[in-house]
């Protein structure tokens, strides 16, 4: 699609012409799971052999670390956090987005996201899910992890509830177990499509079991509705406390740069600004593997090129507030501290974080940049690129260089550190490569709600 | 289009529905049970010793003092558990010739330790002194049960954390005075309440500072 | 923990073996300490068969006994616990220990289970029976005996023991044609010529420190390790006491050519290179009448002459100098004649260690017999020469051309191999013998363990030489005492001296001496080129310790290195050659080359290489093998310590230097970090401070602590950064060794560290100990999601490692970075090298958990102790008294610079100091409420000076 045809009067519709009618819809959104024969799965395989790979790595680099202690890994006496907490932070960020997406542009009547809100619910499941594993793998003795939950036990000793990796704790299970229940909720009437269009026995058992007897009554709708309107609802608030609870690890702290009132709500937007960044690459891989350039247009990326703007300048201002409370507070560390940003060891890598965070996202300001798929697909690689640096600078920086002199050090990075980091990925790649393959990617359903829509409103 | 489901698969739904709300209950129950059952706190298990040695009939039937054999109890962290000679003092003269004594006339004969089971087994990062809990006047049966009656020993109680803190936040009502410490029949008397009040006072026990780590984890 | 120090001596070797075999026993039945998950093997219970006299299990025993260094004598007492020696302490009733110990003798008991020490007789490196040694040995003394042991050479390290004199003595009679020959690499040659020069005979020089009040060290390290250094640092903290008025209070002159403890403890320090210090020397004598050419001295150096020598006249009787090993005989003659102007209090005595010919002669003589092929049997005795002789001594071929040699010590190491045999030597925890220390003092050494191998003592090997088919050391070195004892009831008499560790009235009396001789001394010309000055090492003193992992890993003073030595370069050289930190340079003379990686020392004369001894082992164990280079190869026997003309080239290649410190310099409002005053400006500018401790307010409840409240107070102003409080630590909490490549990572288990900050470049640094605050509130506690961290009732934080599951929040979020996390099972199957075997860990302390992997630690006032203080006051229904807490750091330091105590006590000496005007907290401001906090370093500069710096 060129620039030329987005200029046509219908062009910033969310839907082509190609696209509008509920058959074609399902023909579009269904075909690859239904109709086999017709569907060439040739790059699925090739993508889920390399994604494969990687997760076997971690796989790999997740029993040596259980067999041969943190060690394995750069952290030292000084720099006791290290990659793990970094990947962490950074995949519950990607986590946050797509339920605050799906909710919030729910609420807010934004059709527009019909589109992408299905799979970018499936990143934030399979993201969260991986977050999650990263605070266990950096215990010194994982296998007692679950000493963190309040159990009856036979030392009747309990967790400390002063603690923010307890709160952390809390946030992560809760937010997981919502964001699954909301995601398959808003499965049930497209597996009920699957049930229905399915040709095979098989195909229909499997999709009729998960589709839980769902008729498309008026009954269904409505309590589907009222339903999802109260998760969206209460999505929300739940998606703000997770971030900030993960703000709170580093601000419930005294260290300088960390002990800072403006971390959750920068933590927050950070999380968001991440994962819109990766629905942004998923939704042109979607949009490209599955041919969905009738659902997902270029007016879709441009939209959320704003929004990426946006939030890159929400964390400009953030990173300056940093600056200016260390200068204005005045005090030794702190202002050693942001000395030690610009002129330390890491200084080159901090500039890369500026960069990729505030400086290049400013090119959404013009139109042909967000509405070039290959740029905004390019960009929203870079900001996930600097939010990760800006994750593992944050734990490097304040522990690199904290209140005594005589601890100060510099992190040395392992293999292990990088094979596990790639290993998530792979690991990520592969669960939404499997998703892919068995449920829609877009939801019917309400792009075909959409569809209605536009024609009263056209 | 034929039926794809039968008439139960209703219900099917329902109960795996509602199991997946259970099982993680029932799940932590389990585990609670499990981990106060006997199997896993080995409490009233019996272990197999080199010479079946009965508290009951020295203690009851001869009415030997603890001391007299776990020597230290009242000095040291451990009690000691007594050396051949102690064994060979009284048993050069009785049972000389008895075919269960075997082990320990070789023992001292060949100088070779008796090598036995140890019954109350504690982790080895929990710091148990005996003598403290001596002087402080909690007796040994508290502890380590009815010895007198035990024809082969087993542990009294469940040796879980739990329990040691029971008595830990609450000593009174296993505090005695200090002649019956040693009492294998002793049972708390009506106003255990009052007396084991005084003997707190009595005894310095600061009670505060028994339930810091630093008691019993070093 | 009861201290029973007296006990039925002559059972010790006896029961001692029944104590370990028990030990032993213990241990393999699971008292291992190490954290286990909560199922439980079965566990086996092995009492004794004989309960050894005076034993109770459970209540370990303390011992005194005598450890050498350089051949003299250290007092301490050893605590054994079932018969596992465990810990060394100080005695107080010692000279030379005074109830303290240096890292020497805190260490050596990890050297006592040492995996790698020899343990059988070698021929050849085939290990054979003792007997049939014996009865080799037996027909090569007939030989010998036959031609009046004309072929029969010794050679010895130091020899103190009067038990061995005697058996010497004897032997040298028996055979009058033997020689025998001592070198000690680290010896007194220099001051002994001096004293000869002086006085026309040898003579030891001990300061009294104590009375002095302005001290001129020429290159001289008092300080440094040795075997006064205990001695010296808590005379040296005695004459500069705080309350003491300015006037009585020790200004220090040092002028050395780099860093030693000494320098760093120095007012006024001036570097340079050692033969300016001779005129340095010349001047000061010419300043006070001698007739004597003073040489040329840099500006700099004549003013600090200047104000020394006005600051030496001033105080007649108060004033010395002293100069150090490295200066010529001339110097120390030259020091004499200077004390004898001053009045100067020192003491001379009578060396206890036999004096001529120096230790540099006597090896260079049998060097010269061997080649000669003059010698026939060579026996050398716990000596390692083929390793720590000078370079241009070639020893190592010399005994190859020996017909019949003998290596008898604890290694099979560099010169074992090149000997025909080698024998075990037990060590002084597993033998009895006899020492001196170098003011004569006598003591005891008496065995804590039944030989862990089968090894022997120098005393029996000394009897069968003489002929004995078998020997008793405990024997023979009662048979010494028999003969000394002035009547009296010899039994009584011994187990006192048992008791005790010191024999009285075995200190040497001043020798009388005739007024010194001015020497005929001529200046120096400044060097040309570069010159290598050396030094023993403070972890590694001459080789001796060199497979020991605590001292290896022990952060070297002023440097903060480990695993390995340095060529240090000052500043201006390095960025004149353009090197940096790490770069490997060639050093040469000669013909002998040496790869050595640089560090820059700021503070260091220009024109001066300087590296430590004791490096670069090529076979002595799993530890200590391949660390660093041997600079011994670069020495030469007649200047063994100053080599001028070395060569040194860039070879482009780098190596890692480790260091635990990577930050030395204190920049800014970072200076608030470690404050130094000036005693003069003490009382006029430094308010008093009244318990302002606290820092700002806060939002939670005040913990009450109403029974006991422990609390440390660290004087920097004390601390002369000697590491005793360190390797203590080590010793006492089981404290693993990480290793080099750990600490490569970043990663090291010190819980106590010694910070070193430099405020500016050339003036001296200070030492600031950091151990865990144990904040009231403490930033670790509330962020601890299992509670593994947490207060309890009398202020301590706790740190519970069976809970830990190591989330390292804790220390992340500590600010003083004092916790340490077992990233690997350091002490727990990932240990170092050998540390793993099971005879090391024979050293834990039992009542200590040994950590696994994957849990945080960090110190904790020794609770241990604590807690036992309170079991035995509760069991006596009463408090713990003042001062019966202490921890290992306090008890191991020599200028006492930590005390620990109850602040709940108005009785205890924390109170005090915590009103003193130099009290401080590290980083009070933060609100953390530290229960450790410090009093600041005290400087006492020539006010002169001072004026001209402001």
């Amino acid at each position: 699609m060129t620039a030329a045809e987005l200029d046509r009067s219908d062009a910033l519709r969310w839907t082509l012409p190609s696209g509008r009618s509920y058959e074609a819809v399902n023909r579009l959104v269904s075909a690859p799971l239904i109709e086999r024969a017709a569907w060439s799965w040739r790059a699925w395989w090739i993508a889920f052999a390399v994604s494969l790979t990687f997760t076997v790595i971690f796989l790999i680099a997740v029993a040596w670390l259980f067999v041969s202690g943190i060690g394995i890994w750069g952290v030292d006496s000084t720099i006791v956090w290290g990659y793990a907490i970094a990947n962490y932070v950074w995949w519950i960020g990607i986590g946050n987005a797509g339920t605050l997406i799906s909710a919030m542009l729910l609420l807010m009547r934004q059709h527009w996201r019909a589109s992408i809100n299905r799979f970018a619910e499936a990143m934030t499941i399979f993201a969260a899910s991986i977050a999650g594993l990263f605070p266990i793998m950096h215990l010194g003795r994982p296998l007692y992890f679950y000493w963190l939950t309040p159990y009856p036990n036979t030392m009747t000793a309990w967790p400390q509830w002063r603690s923010a990796l307890i709160w952390d704790f809390w946030a992560i299970l809760s937010y997981l177990l919502f964001s699954i229940i909301f995601w398959y909720v808003g499965l049930i009437p497209d597996l009920a499509t699957l049930r229905d269009r399915a040709r095979s026995r098989g195909g229909q058992r499997f999709y009729g079991a998960l589709a839980l007897g769902w008729r498309g009554s008026a009954r269904d709708w409505h309590v589907y509705h009222v339903y999802q309107l109260t998760m969206a609802s209460l999505a929300v608030p739940l998606v703000v406390s997770l971030h900030s609870v993960v703000g709170l690890d580093f601000a419930a702290s005294l260290m300088p740069g960390w002990q800072e009132t403006i971390f959750p709500p920068y933590f927050v937007v950070g999380a968001m600004y991440s994962g819109f960044a990766l629905v942004v690459v998923l939704a042109a891989l979607v949009r490209g593997g599955f041919g969905l350039q009738a659902l997902i247009t270029p007016a879709h990326f441009d939209v959320m090129a704003k929004i990426l703007l946006a939030a890159s300048i929400i964390m400009g201002l953030s990173y300056a507030t940093e600056w200016f409370s260390a200068w204005y507070g005045g005090g030794r560390v702190d202002r050693d501290l942001v000395a030690y940003l610009f002129t330390g060891a890491y200084a080159p890598l901090y500039y890369a974080q500026l960069f990729c965070n505030v400086v290049l996202p400013q090119t959404f300001w013009f139109p042909i940049v967000r509405r070039s798929i290959p740029a905004v697909f390019l960009i929203a690689i870079a900001i996930n690129i600097g939010m990760w640096l800006e994750r593992i600078l944050i734990i490097w920086m304040t522990l690199s260089h904290g209140f005594l002199p005589s601890m100060w050090r510099l992190f040395q990075s392992t293999i292990w550190d990088w094979l596990t980091m790639f290993g998530s990925l792979g690991l990520f790649a592969t669960m939404y490569l499997i998703f892919v393959r068995l449920v829609p990617a877009v939801s019917m359903h309400e792009v075909k709600k959409d569809v209605i829509d536009q024609e009263v409103s056209a | 289009m034929p039926q794809i489901f039968g008439p139960a698969a209703n219900s099917v739904a329902r109960v795996v529905l509602l199991s997946i709300l259970i099982t993680p209950f029932l799940a932590i129950a389990l585990g609670y049970a499990l981990m106060r059952s006997q199997y896993v706190t080995g409490a009233s298990i019996t272990r197999d010793q080199p010479v079946p040695f009965s508290h009951e009939h020295h203690v009851t039937g001869l009415g030997l003092d603890c001391r007299y054999c776990h020597s230290s109890v009242e000095r040291s962290a451990v009690a000691g558990v007594p050396p051949t000679e102690t064994c060979m003092t009284c048993h050069s003269q009785l049972y000389t010739q008895a075919e269960m004594l075997e082990p320990v006339r070789t023992s001292l004969a060949e100088n070779r330790p008796i090598h036995w089971q140890r019954v109350n087994v504690l982790p080895n990062y929990v710091y148990f002194d005996h003598s403290i809990h001596i002087a402080k006047g909690v007796g040994c049966t508290t502890c380590h049960g009815p010895v007198g009656s035990m024809p082969l020993m087993r542990q009294a109680q469940s040796l879980t954390m739990g329990w040691c803190l029971n008595c830990h936040r609450d000593p009174v009502p296993y505090l005695r005075e200090r002649s019956a410490v040693f009492d294998p029949e002793w049972k708390p008397p009506a106003q255990q309440e009052e007396d084991g009040k005084k003997r707190l006072i009595a005894y310095l026990i600061d009670n505060k500072h028994l339930t810091d780590c630093s008691t019993c984890h070093r | 923990m009861t201290e029973n120090l007296a006990r039925p001596a002559g059972l010790a070797a006896t029961h001692a073996g029944l104590d370990r075999r028990a030990a032993l026993k213990l241990f393999a039945g699971g008292a291992a300490l190490a954290l286990a998950s909560c199922s439980r093997p079965p566990e086996e219970i092995v009492p004794y068969v004989e309960i050894p006299e005076g034993l109770t299990p459970g209540i370990p025993l303390k011992f005194a006994t005598a450890l050498p260094l350089a051949g003299y004598a250290r007092g301490v007492l050893v605590k054994s616990v079932e018969g596992r020696p465990t810990k060394i302490e100080g005695n107080p009733r010692h000279p030379a220990s005074l109830g303290s110990t240096d890292v020497f003798a805190e260490a050596s008991v990890l050297s006592l289970y040492d995996p790698d020490r020899s343990q059988a007789v070698r021929n050849r490196a085939q290990p054979v029976a003792w007997e049939t040694f014996a009865g080799v040995l037996r027909t090569q003394m007939e030989q010998e005996s036959a031609r009046h042991g004309s072929g029969l050479r010794l050679l010895t390290g130091r020899i103190t023991s009067p038990t061995l004199r005697r058996q010497l003595d004897d032997l040298l009679r028996a055979f009058p044609e033997a020689r025998w020959h001592r070198y000690e690499p680290v010896n007194d040659d220099a001051a002994f010529g001096g004293a000869l020069q002086a006085f026309g005979r040898p003579v030891v020089v001990l300061p009294r420190l104590s009375d002095t009040k302005v001290m001129l060290a020429l290159d001289a390290d008092p300080l440094g390790p040795g075997p006064q250094q205990i001695r010296m640092g808590r005379d040296f903290v005695g004459a500069r006491r705080a309350q003491a008025s300015p006037q009585d209070f020790l200004r220090f002159y040092v002028a050395e050519p780099a860093w030693t403890l000494t320098g760093a403890n120095a007012d006024q320090r001036l570097a340079l290179p050692p033969q300016l210090i001779r005129n340095l020397a010349l001047a000061v004598a010419k300043e006070l009448g001698a007739n004597v050419e003073a040489g040329n001295l840099p500006a700099e150096a004549q003013r600090f002459a200047e104000l020394a020598v006005g600051d030496l006249k001033s105080r007649p009787g108060r004033a010395a100098v002293m100069a150090g090993r490295a200066q010529p005989a001339e110097v120390h003659a030259l020091c004499h004649w200077i004390n004898a102007q001053l009045k100067a209090p020192v003491d001379l005595i009578d060396p206890v260690d036999v004096a001529e010919p120096g230790h540099a002669d006597s090896l260079r003589t049998l060097n010269e017999d061997v080649v000669a092929k003059r010698v026939q049997t060579l026996i050398i005795l716990d000596a390692n020469p083929v390793y720590d002789a000078p370079g241009d001594l070639d020893v190592r071929g010399a005994l190859r051309s020996v017909p019949f040699s003998v290596h008898f010590g604890h290694y099979n190491n560099e010169t074992a191999a090149m000997c025909a045999w080698h024998l075990p030597l037990a060590h002084p925890l597993e033998s009895w013998s006899d020492l001196r220390s170098l003011d004569g003092t006598a003591s005891i050494v008496q065995p804590l363990i039944r030989p862990l191998y089968d090894t022997r003592t120098l005393h029996q090997l000394l009897a069968y030489m003489g002929g004995a088919a078998s020997a008793s050391s405990y024997d023979l070195v009662r048979e010494t005492w028999k003969a000394r004892v002035p009547g009296g009831d010899f039994e009584t008499w011994w187990r006192g001296v048992l008791t005790d560790g010191v024999i009285p009235n075995t200190a040497q009396q001043p020798a009388q001496v005739p007024a010194p001789k001015l020497p005929t001394l001529a200046p120096a010309q400044p060097p040309t080129g570069f010159t290598l000055t050396l030094a023993p090492d403070a972890s590694m003193f001459d080789g001796t310790f060199s497979n020991n992992a605590w001292l290896q890993e022990c952060p070297r003073p002023v440097t903060r290195q480990v695993w390995g030595n340095a060529a240090h370069l000052s500043a201006n050289d390095a960025r004149r050659l353009g090197l940096v930190d790490g770069d490997v340079v060639r050093l040469g003379r000669g013909d002998v080359q040496i790869d050595a990686p640089v560090m820059i020392r700021p503070g260091q004369a220009d024109g001066i290489i300087r590296t430590t001894l004791g490096y670069g082992r090529w076979q002595t164990g799993a530890i200590g093998n391949q660390v660093g280079f041997d600079a011994h190869r670069l020495q030469s026997i007649g200047s063994p310590w100053v080599l001028e003309g070395v060569s040194m080239a860039a070879t482009g290649r780098r190596e890692e230097i480790l260091t635990t410190q990577h930050q030395y310099q204190l920049e800014g409002e970072a200076h608030e970090l470690f404050p130094i005053l000036s005693i003069a400006k003490l009382e006029s500018e430094v308010p008093r401070r009244h318990e302002s401790v606290g820092g700002p307010a806060t939002l939670y409840p005040a913990y009450p602590y109403n029974t006991y409240a422990w609390s440390m107070v660290i004087d920097t102003g004390a601390c002369i950064g000697c590491n005793a409080c360190v390797v203590a630590c080590q010793a006492e909490n089981n404290v693993p060794v990480v290793g080099p490549q750990e600490i490569g990572m970043g990663r090291d288990m010190h819980w106590l560290r010694i910070d070193t900050y430099f405020t500016s470049e050339s003036s001296p640094p200070g030492f600031q100990p950091v151990p865990c605050m144990h904040c009231e509130q403490a930033p670790c506690e509330p962020v601890c999601p299992v509670m593994a961290s947490i207060h309890d009732a009398e202020g301590l934080n706790l740190q519970v490692y069976n809970r830990c599951v190591g989330t390292r929040f804790c220390e992340s979020n500590c600010p003083y970075k004092v916790r340490r996390f077992n990233f690997f099972g350091y002490a727990s199957g990932q240990e170092f090298a050998n540390l793993g075997a099971d005879v090391v860990k024979l050293q834990f302390n039992p009542d200590v958990t040994v950590r696994a992997r994957g849990v945080m630690e960090k110190c904790t006032y020794c609770v241990q102790r604590i807690s036992g203080a309170r079991r035995t006051a509760e069991r006596e229904n009463r408090k713990i008294h003042n001062g019966e807490v202490t921890t290992a750091c306090q008890d191991a330091c020599p200028t006492r610079a930590i005390s620990f105590g109850d602040r709940n006590d108005p009785a205890s000496g924390v109170n005090t100091l915590r009103q003193e005007r130099r009290h401080y907290e590290l980083l009070g401001e933060l609100g953390t409420r530290p229960r450790t906090t410090y009093l600041a370093r005290l400087r006492n500069l020539n006010p002169a000076l001072t004026e001209e710096k402001a």
